[in-house]
């Protein structure tokens, strides 16, 4: 199925694409993921090449500016990229189910909500505004063969006191009838309700104000702790997982970047993309001042290079090589200079970058 | 705050009592509304009906002598309407007009030798309101079915050929589809009476044949009704699923796994809420389809009625007919008011 994997080839290549600490068991793993979406200058890949690990009982950030693809992932997770996509190549698999991608039809309709839960970048808006959020989700229980509706409403109520939510109102009112926060809450509910193991939530955040944002992180990450969940959480906004997340996974142009544990992505970020992504946050940064945008700006699916390194447009420490080679992902190592012969550099637990210049190929074992 | 504690939130929702309160209250503002409309739209019709060229005297005259009746005899026979057409100045008739209004007394008809104005529109009321119903019932249940079906389909043939035929048949004015029908199936076809709103020859009654020529004549008449309004039923509804469909939560239920039947139940729901206003408010659109449809079935309705007050001058017959139609239209628009407080819980609180 990699087929879009020339640079895996490497012995060395492949074992750094796995994050996953031993002893970690995997909630989903997702391989060699590509999503086309069909344009009038045919199809283009806005998700290409994906490996991601979600281990149970950890909390995984998905970071990139808006378009890097993070949203279709997601969607691609629940086997429902909109058209004019489809996914192209690539395994999804989760706890329950072998391969999320070769599902359809009803197998793929109770996959959806039971394997996995999700939380809508729009989940301000994710219910019927005309029927009863209880009365929902009856509909959702019975849609996945739940007919004990008192166990299932028992749950509903035990998850609303868990959010923070009176359970009676809240089952009993219309989504008009809740802020913006405590939708985003109820949202929660509705995809915990059926037991998933996997938690994915696109930009929960996002529209909430500060107080409701740092309610709905506390949230996930006490639900996340009691259920063991693999979470993986979307945002643009590195800053809203910097304490929340284990692992940081960092999208570009469709493809991931960098990964690695949180701490390590953040402090000695490689790929320079990263880089640009944390200098662009005062709060990580450190310095208000020295708080830098990112110059440029992010591919389209018409603009993403199609041969080479993804970022290479925007990138200050382009060599020729980057435009003719996509660089895979390789460990990275920190270096520390002592004298000009003498090199020390060791390598960082399991943080990888796809940069030709930050994390070069083992030279010996590159394959062009 | 701590995950382990995280805050009770309130949610508000109204309480019954205090709902049932709040929907009274507005009911009662909207009808209020409703009877000063009513008494404004009466004050316009007076005087926008006794401004119209020439006098119901003269005008009968004039019908009687192009009958070739002889200018004496024609004289004679006018005379007899004196009685009835009132020489005050307009602003003493308009005072009166208004005050026998408010004790529901719309005054007497001038041709038809002082029938009360109420009796006659009375009479002619069910013969439009039935058809316009049975029209407004068959093409909004038809129009709407099939504009989901479009909206759903509506990439392949099925919902292209759909949406076209909305288009046409939108296109076509009521006289157009109430010509066309009566020629087709009257002339062309004679399956169809003509003429009458019954069997003549049937006993007017609560019997079989006779309720049969009834529903038979009125067959026609309805279907031109429904015809004319079915293709904006279709257009409306298709726009409406189409929007719908659009909208965040399909995605969501589809992503939860809900069952398709529910799906569609949501989307179905949303989308024809639009559309129950849009309803209740066609209700004017259909009385104005009623002269023309009334005037080509010789239909004994309020159209047909109010052409031919219009055609004698007799002011009251067609104040009286101006005023019971007004009256059904706003009617109907607090009607729909009312009941979209009950089928969106959006509007409730606002309420
Ligand atoms: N339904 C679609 N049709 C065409 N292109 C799409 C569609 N959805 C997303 N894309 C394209 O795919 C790329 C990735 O989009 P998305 O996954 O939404 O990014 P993100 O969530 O990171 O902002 C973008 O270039 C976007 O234009
Ligand atoms: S591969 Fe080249 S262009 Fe891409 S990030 Fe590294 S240095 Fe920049
Ligand atoms: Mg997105």
């Amino acid at each position: 199925m990699r087929t879009n994997s020339a640079s895996l080839s490497s012995p060395t290549a492949t074992t750094a694409q796995s994050v996953t600490v031993p002893g970690e068991v995997p909630g989903a793993e997702i391989r060699g993921l590509k999503v086309v979406f069909q344009t009038p200058a045919g199809p283009m890949p806005a998700v290409n090449d994906v490996d991601l690990d979600l281990p149970l009982g950890t909390i995984t950030g998905l970071v990139g500016e808006s378009g890097s693809g993070k949203s279709t992932l997601a969607l691609a997770m629940m086997n429902a990229v909109p058209k004019p996509g489809h996914i192209a190549a690539g395994s999804i698999r989760l706890p329950s189910v072998t391969d999320m991608t070769r599902l359809q039809g009803k197998a793929l309709r109770l996959a959806r909500g039971t394997a996995l839960g999700y939380v809508f970048q729009a989940s301000q808006n994710s219910l019927n505004p005309l029927k009863r959020i209880g009365a929902q989700l009856l509909d959702l229980g019975r849609a996945h063969g739940m007919e004990d509706k008192g166990a299932l409403l028992r749950h509903a109520r035990e998850l609303c006191e868990r959010m923070g939510l009176d359970p009676v109102r809240t089952l009993s009112a219309y989504q008009h009838e809740l802020s913006g926060g405590m939708r985003q809450r109820v949202g929660i509910v509705f995809a915990l309700i059926l037991n998933p193991s996997v938690l994915v939530l696109d930009e929960p955040t996002t529209a909430l104000d500060m107080i409701s944002q740092r309610t709905v992180l506390d949230i996930i990450r006490y639900v996340q702790r009691e259920r063991h969940l693999a979470t993986l959480i979307i945002t643009h906004d590195i800053a809203i997982v910097a304490d929340l997340a284990d692992y940081l996974v960092v999208m570009y142009g469709g493809r991931v970047v960098e990964k690695g544990p949180t701490r390590h992505v953040l402090q000695r970020a490689a790929h320079p993309y990263t880089e640009g992504l944390i200098a662009a946050i005062p709060r990580i940064s450190g310095d208000i001042d020295r708080a830098q945008p990112l110059p440029g700006r992010p591919p389209d699916l018409l603009s993403i290079p199609r041969q080479g390194c993804v970022f290479r447009e925007r990138c200050a420490f382009a060599i020729d090589q980057c435009s003719v080679q996509t660089p895979g992902l390789m460990p990275v190592r920190v270096t520390r200079r002592h004298d000009a012969l003498e090199e020390d550099s060791a390598l960082l637990d399991g943080q990888v970058a796809a940069c030709h210049v930050r994390a070069p190929a083992p030279s010996a074992k590159v394959s062009t | 705050m701590s995950p382990d504690s995280p805050p009770s939130v309130k949610v508000t929702t109204g309480s019954g009592k205090a709902r049932w309160a709040r929907l009274g209250r507005r009911l009662g503002a909207r009808v209020l509304t409703g009877v000063v409309m009513v008494l404004a739209v009466a004050t316009l019709t007076f005087f926008l009906v006794h401004s119209m060229p020439g006098n119901p005297i003269q005008t009968e005259y004039q019908t009687l002598i192009a009958r070739g009746v002889s200018p004496s005899l024609a004289a004679q026979q006018v005379a007899g309407m004196y009685g009835f057409v009132s020489s005050k100045p307009l602003i003493d008739q308009y005072g009166q007009y208004m005050w026998h209004l408010l004790q529901f007394n719309l005054g007497k008809s001038i041709t038809a030798s002082g029938e009360p104005v109420v009796h006659l529109v009375l009479s002619a009321a069910p013969w439009t309101i039935i058809p316009v119903l049975s029209g407004l019932i068959v093409s909004f249940l038809l129009g709407v079915s099939l504009g989901a079906v479009a909206a759903v389909r509506r990439t392949n043939r099925l919902g292209k050929v759909l949406s076209v035929s909305g288009s046409l048949f939108h296109g076509v004015p009521q006289f157009v589809w109430a010509v066309m029908l009566a020629y087709l199936f009257t002339t062309l076809l004679p399956i169809f009476p003509f003429g009458s709103p019954y069997n003549i020859l049937d006993t007017p009654g609560w019997n079989g044949p006779f309720i049969l020529s009834l529903v038979y004549s009125a067959i026609l008449p309805v279907l031109a009704y429904a015809l004319s309004s079915y293709g904006g039923w279709l257009l409306t509804m298709r726009s409406s699923v189409v929007t719908v469909l659009g909208d965040d939560f399909v995605l969501a239920a589809e992503l939860r796994g809900l069952r398709p039947l529910t799906q569609l139940r949501y989307v179905a729901r949303n989308a024809f809420l639009p559309l129950f206003t849009t309803l209740l408010l066609s209700v004017g659109f259909m009385f104005g389809g009623s002269i023309f449809i009334e005037e080509v079935f010789d239909y004994p309705g309020l159209g047909y009625q109010l052409v031919n007050a219009v055609n004698a001058r007799d002011y009251p017959l067609m104040s009286g007919d101006f005023l019971f139609i007004t009256v059904a239209v706003i009617a109907a628009n607090i009607l729909a008011d009312f009941l979209y407080t009950f089928i969106d819980p959006r509007v409730r609180k606002a309420a």
